[in-house]
């Protein structure tokens, strides 16, 4: 469903972010994507999504090339610290969305009011965003990664600034949509999170892949945690 | 593709007209525009034409401004509130949102316009005079003016921060408004001066081909030719900075 292949950035005043990155997320995986501060995981998912062009490498997903129209069609999004426009209300957000996917008015006014409440804003939908508090605006930042029932979700830190129950709730969501086949990629630094729900995960640190597999095989023995892998991979 | 810049333009529409700033400079505009009339009173049986020229030098003011606080900060806000990541993670190609961008601030800029010529057409009926065809096109000339500084200002955007953007913009509509004034040096000046004042004159945009104020002073009918010229002007130019823009921000990354 997605691949990086060799996938090389470097920015002039960061120096390398990401350096020969090999990565391949089977169709229905959840794929759990870690790493410490500023080991290069945003700029990886920035390139998936277009936003950032590789210096070298290829990205594909679902067989288009990463970042084009087709790709993206496939694909939902969430970024890290997701802002929207404030002077729209959280279902014009979700039609707004609906339209940069080609939908009719129609349609988009018919699954806006579903996605908002699958994720638990149905009575804030005529609320201005500019009114959200930041795990709201994770919440409808979750409903616009959705809007086109994506093959691909790519999450980046989707966790951040969520209190208990909406993590909870949103770990339900994603387990659900794996349940329905969706794949999912989840970078993220919250590592029982990830453990929870990802099939396999892949540590990066400094650019580079620095271990990968299911989390219960990173484990060596006396690690009980994926964290206690984490800090080792990271350290060595 | 159409739907999807129609969504663009009319979101860009909504977020500019729903904003403060944009409703106070307006009613200011309207204020200045109405105190034409104290001026016309004052001026001795002159007093239509002081309100005509009065009041368009002000709509094209208030226009400009506009342009400047709303049309060159628009595409690179968005860059620096991260909206932009929601957008162009969608289906979308980076010309859609350019050019939907664009045509959102062209349809503000065009009903900010028209809401202060409406205001200076019943001041100018308040004062006994007729709404003529030049006073019509010389409202339109200079929303159009409007329309191709806001190309400038997007295109510089790309290069610089948002006020340095606003502040050469600022100085291409000065300049713009000084060509038959650089025109004139040019016949005069020599060398290498003569070369660098007629690459000003060519290279940057003639405002004054948008400036219809004298022939409705002078109650003068405009000339075919010289409003199909400056259309195609408009549409040539605009189209090079929207062009050149584009290839700016086709590069850029987020």
């Amino acid at each position: 469903m997605l691949q990086l292949k060799n996938i090389s950035k470097s920015f002039d005043t960061r120096g390398k972010a990401v350096q020969n990155l090999n990565l391949k997320v089977p169709k229905g995986t959840a794929f759990g994507f870690l790493g410490p501060n500023g080991a290069g995981k945003t700029t990886t998912v920035k390139m998936m999504v277009g936003l950032l062009f590789p210096d070298s490498g290829e990205i594909t997903i679902g067989g288009y090339p990463g970042g084009s129209i087709a790709a993206k069609r496939i694909t939902g999004f969430m970024s890290e610290n997701p802002q929207f426009y404030s002077h729209l209300k959280a279902v014009e957000v979700i039609e707004l969305v609906g339209e940069l996917f080609g939908y009719t008015q129609t349609k988009t006014k018919r699954i806006a009011p579903k996605l908002l409440e699958k994720v638990g804003l149905a009575r804030e939908s005529q609320t201005p965003v500019r009114k959200f508090s930041k795990g709201m605006i994770q919440r409808l930042a979750f409903a616009s990664a959705l809007v086109n029932s994506p093959d691909l979700l790519i999450l980046d830190e989707p966790l951040d600034g969520l209190d208990p129950i909406g993590r909870l709730d949103f770990k339900r969501l994603l387990l659900e949509l794996k349940k329905k086949g969706t794949t999912i990629f989840l970078s993220s630094h919250i590592l029982s999170d990830v453990e929870e729900l990802c099939d396999r995960v892949a540590i990066i640190n400094r650019g580079q892949v620095k271990a990968e597999g299911e989390p219960k095989t990173l484990r060596q023995r006396g690690e009980k945690t994926l964290e206690e892998a984490f800090v080792r991979i990271v350290r060595q | 593709m159409k739907q999807v810049i129609s969504a663009i333009a009319l979101n860009t529409f909504r977020e500019t007209m729903r904003d403060r700033l944009l409703y106070s400079l307006v009613a200011f505009a309207v204020l200045v525009i109405a105190t034409t009339l104290l001026a016309g009173s004052v001026s001795l049986g002159q007093d239509l034409r002081v309100v005509q020229n009065f009041g368009l030098t002000a709509i094209l003011v208030f226009q400009v401004v506009i342009t400047l606080l709303a049309g060159t900060q628009l595409v690179w806000r968005e860059v620096e509130r991260k909206t932009v990541y929601t957008v162009l993670s969608k289906p979308i190609t980076r010309e859609q949102f350019y050019i939907g961008k664009f045509i959102g601030l062209c349809q503000t800029l065009l009903v900010t316009g028209l809401i202060m010529g409406a205001i200076l057409a019943a001041l100018v009926m308040f004062k006994g005079g007729a709404i003529t065809l030049a006073l019509v096109l010389a409202v339109l000339f200079i929303i159009l003016e409007s329309w191709l500084l806001s190309a400038l200002g997007m295109l510089f955007a790309g290069f610089t921060g948002s006020i340095a953007s606003s502040v050469y913009t600022f100085a291409l509509a000065l300049i713009g408004h000084a060509s038959t004034t650089i025109w004139l040096m040019t016949q005069k000046a020599q060398g290498l001066v003569k070369i660098a004042l007629q690459l000003v004159y060519y290279v940057f945009p003639n405002l004054e081909k948008f400036n219809l104020r004298n022939d409705v002073v002078f109650n003068l009918q405009p000339d075919a030719i010289q409003i199909g010229s400056a259309l195609l002007y408009f549409a040539a130019y605009t189209v090079a900075l929207l062009l050149a823009g584009l290839a700016v921000f086709k590069r850029h990354e987020f």
